[in-house]
């Protein structure tokens, strides 16, 4: 289980996140719409979770990792039209 | 008017736009070298346009106004605002012509050429012609754009990509992003959606929806080797070499029919095939002749005489197309494993048929749609009060009626919604018009201003979005011409020389809020008291005891007028009252607030749709009527005590407000028959009419609901105190009373 909700309304992605995750976040993202995503801690995340984030544009906290995903992947959900 | 008219029609008005908000743009910053090219394009392909539709006033007129900016992307002229001046008249005397072509249906080669500045002889602009086209290209190219977009990566990109991933790529296990970004070199990556993102209950992260276009350091063969363990559609370009065929330089509508052609010609199907190719090659051969390339017109009148690929070849050379993907490009996509077979560095495989994301659809159809969706409303609560009726005798087939009516419902309720989304425009449209009215007034009377505008991507229907403008210009004019002081009065006062006007708009529910805000002298309470005293308005002792804020209010009646003296830009006769008229015919409403020294805003609140009214029906002498919610404040039981009679008037107290009692139905002379007694215990319907409130006293309240209003037409059009009418699910027709126009 890489995708966390804490109790703030803050889901936090941790470690490397499989495609199966995509799901859960799916699923927070619909029941809190608000939510905000922490990426400071998710080494990497599969397509599928990308789509999610770009998809819902939720507003990303924290610092990326500073790999080559994250690199392109951050300005981009920041960017994508949401939902 | 044919469909080449039509076309040049559509796009000569969007270039209009885009040089007239590059131009003001301009005003302000006259050394914005991009700007320049943008404002210098837009004159260019409209010139080209008017060669094409053969309108050589136009095109003479626009070649004048080229030939300046010519000048000054040179370095050689300045753009002072006399010249955007004269460039802006320009794109009046062509928006006229446009005018007169969409009324006509013709263009208007009768009139006489323009008496436009420029000097310049043709052959500076002509030297310009050539420049320009090639820019006009990049813009159409993805890889191009991309490049562009990424200025400072220009020196290392050899190469660009684009990929599509299957949709279904996730269940073969792959993650397309993760691979590409660990491309080497990578210099620049872009992601986005494929398709618009689904509505959130149909999203399936599982179904790959996403576009990876990039630039890497690499060569494309190296590109394509890295891509290949992916399934998807795969371009991979190389840019910055000299592999790429140079395009030959033409106006922007030559080339939008040349690549019309090589669609013609790529199409498989054998009937009439040496027809189309015969077809294909003359109107490619005519477009070139057109703009003055005879050699390259009978290069492709002798690839006609060879085969379709050959001409295809010629025409895509022409365009500046890489021919290793028009090779390719009848035979059906394949993965990008594929394109790394293929020998060299530009390897390319071509993406599927494009589908076509956007139409143009004519708004007679789109209004049709909306009538047949009413009417289909109408037919669906017709089916409610069946399954009702059918339920009522204990049917066996009740249930399965419900059922049905349900889905029905849910039907219904999806296309209306889709219809009123196909009516929506952004405000935009209304708002870009603004930036010019502004430079005119500011410059006619001497009062520097500056206009901000937000929210203009807010969107409402068409027909509030068109009706805004006369409106908003009023109000804005009225900020200028009366709120906003001297430059010279503005310093005395330590506010900034520069008078801002913000145009703001927002999207509140059902309801979009449009704002125009001045930080000018704010209006003058005791002035507003003066003159609707002198104007009759109100007796002294009614002014003194109205609060400021309705005092402010009393600029909106009609007749009224406080500035001292007429000018040319607002005191045209026409009052305030006018912009409200307009605003409630749309079931709006306007309101003002103001504070002295700082400034005035004028609130429009809008209905997002005019085609759903949300109404309430009543009974009245025996008849339903329906009341439109917006007028309604509130319904109250009132026992038969609590009238009273105040003269000729009866009056009921509520929440301490004495409120005037209006009987429904003698007013409508709804029954003949009976002369029922005044005191009863009756239902009366508070409606608030130019802020005060008002009783309407019905026998009972009905349901609310939600109908396509129809107005009045024929005859009985214009029927004071009838908003219109819908039909009710059992047959009967439901009049839609106008209680504001009743009462007032």
């Amino acid at each position: 289980m890489t995708v966390l909700s804490a109790v703030n309304g803050v889901i936090v992605l941790e470690g490397a996140c499989p495609s199966e995750d995509a799901e859960i976040l799916l699923q927070h993202l619909t029941s809190t719409p608000s939510a905000r995503v922490d990426i400071s801690i998710c080494e990497s995340a599969h397509t599928a979770v990308i789509q999610v984030l770009l998809a819902f544009k939720p507003r990303l906290i924290g610092t990326p990792p500073g790999n080559s995903l994250w690199r392109w992947v951050h300005p981009a959900v920041q960017a994508s039209g949401s939902i | 008017m044919n469909d080449f008219l039509r076309q040049f029609l559509i796009e000569s008005r969007e270039l209009v736009i885009e040089a007239t908000e590059g131009l003001l743009l301009l005003e302000k910053s006259p050394r914005d070298p991009e700007r320049l090219d943008t404002v210098f394009r837009a004159f260019h392909t409209l010139k080209g346009g008017a060669g094409i539709v053969e309108f050589p006033v136009m095109e003479q007129a626009l070649h004048s106004v080229e030939s300046l900016l010519t000048e000054a992307r040179a370095g050689k002229r300045t753009l002072n605002p006399a010249l955007v001046g004269d460039c802006l008249t320009s794109l009046d005397q062509v928006s006229q012509w446009l005018d007169i072509l969409e009324q006509t249906g013709e263009l208007p080669l009768s009139l006489n050429g323009p008496a436009n500045a420029g000097s310049v002889s043709p052959d500076v602009a002509a030297t310009s012609h050539e420049s320009a086209a090639p820019a006009a290209h990049a813009a159409q190219d993805w890889a191009a754009q991309l490049l562009g977009r990424y200025p400072g990566a220009t020196g290392e990109v050899t190469t660009a990509f684009r990929f599509t991933p299957d949709h279904d790529c996730f269940y073969q296990g792959e993650d397309p992003i993760a691979w590409t970004t660990s491309l080497p070199q990578l210099l620049a990556l872009e992601i986005r959606p494929e398709r618009p993102w689904p509505a959130a209950d149909k999203f399936n992260p599982y179904v790959c929806n996403i576009i990876l276009t990039g630039l890497a350091g690499i060569s494309a063969g190296e590109v394509s080797a890295h891509l290949r363990s992916l399934t998807g559609e795969c371009e991979v370009r190389a840019v910055g070499t000299a592999e790429a065929p140079a395009a030959i330089s033409m106006p922007e509508i030559v080339r939008k029919v040349l690549q019309e052609q090589l669609r013609v010609l790529q199409v498989k199907e054998a009937p009439g095939a040496a027809a189309r190719i015969a077809s294909a090659g003359r109107t490619a051969a005519n477009a070139m002749r057109f703009c003055g390339m005879d050699a390259h017109a009978e290069s492709l009148e002798r690839a006609v005489q060879q085969s379709s690929a050959r001409l295809q070849e010629a025409i895509a050379q022409l365009l500046g197309m890489p021919s290793v993907a028009l090779a390719r490009s009848p035979s059906p996509a394949g993965p990008a494993r594929d394109a790394a077979s293929l020998p060299g560095d530009s390897a390319a495989t071509p993406r599927k048929e494009t589908s076509v994301r956007t139409l143009r659809i004519n708004t007679e159809q789109i209004d049709a749609l909306v009538r047949l969706t009413g009417e289909l409303t109408i037919a669906k609560n017709a089916v409610g009060h069946t399954a009702k009726l059918a339920q009522a005798k204990s049917d066996s087939t009740a249930g399965l009626l419900k059922d049905q009516h349900s889905v029905l419902n849910r039907l219904v309720a999806q296309l209306q919604n889709t219809v009123i989304g196909m009516r929506v425009l952004p405000l935009r449209s209304v708002f870009q018009r603004f930036p010019r009215v502004l430079r005119e007034m500011s410059a006619s009377l001497g009062k520097p201003i500056e206009l901000k505008v937000e929210g203009e991507d807010t969107e409402a229907d068409k027909t509030i979005v068109e009706m805004l403008f006369e409106p908003l210009l009023h109000i804005v004019r009225n900020a200028i011409d009366h709120g906003v002081e001297d430059a010279d009065q503005r310093r005395a006062r330590g506010k900034p020389a520069v008078a801002s006007i913000l145009l703001r708009a927002t999207r509140d529910g059902d309801q979009v809020l449009i704002e125009v805000t001045d930080d000018g002298a704010g209006i003058d309470v005791e002035r507003v008291r003066q003159v609707a005293l002198d104007r009759g308005m109100a007796s002294a002792e009614d002014l003194e005891a109205m609060a400021d804020s309705d005092v402010i209010d009393l600029v909106f009646a009609p007749g009224f007028s406080t500035a001292a003296h007429v000018t040319e830009i607002s005191g045209r006769g026409v009052g305030l009252d006018a912009v409200r008229a307009a605003v409630e015919r749309v079931g709006g409403h306007v309101s003002i607030a103001s504070r002295s020294g700082a400034g005035t805003t004028v609130s429009f609140s809008l209905p997002f749709s005019v085609m759903m009214t949300q109404v309430m029906t009543v009974e009245a002498g025996g008849q339903v009527f329906g009341i439109p919610l917006d007028a309604v404040v509130e319904t109250v039981s009132v026992t038969k005590e609590a009238f009273s009679g105040v003269g000729e008037a009866r009056v009921i107290v509520h929440r301490n407000r004495t409120i005037p009692i209006v009987e429904l139905e003698g007013m409508l002379n709804a029954s003949a028959e009976k002369s029922r007694p005044a005191e009863i215990d009756a239902t009366v319907i508070l409606a608030s009419i130019a802020g005060e409130l008002v009783g309407l006293q019905v026998d009972h309240p009905g349901e609310r609901m939600e109908i396509i209003l129809k107005p009045l037409d024929g005859l009985l059009s214009g029927t004071p105190g009838i908003a219109g009418t819908t039909v009710l699910g059992d047959g009967r027709v439901l009049l839609v009373l106008d209680i504001i126009g009743m009462l007032q």
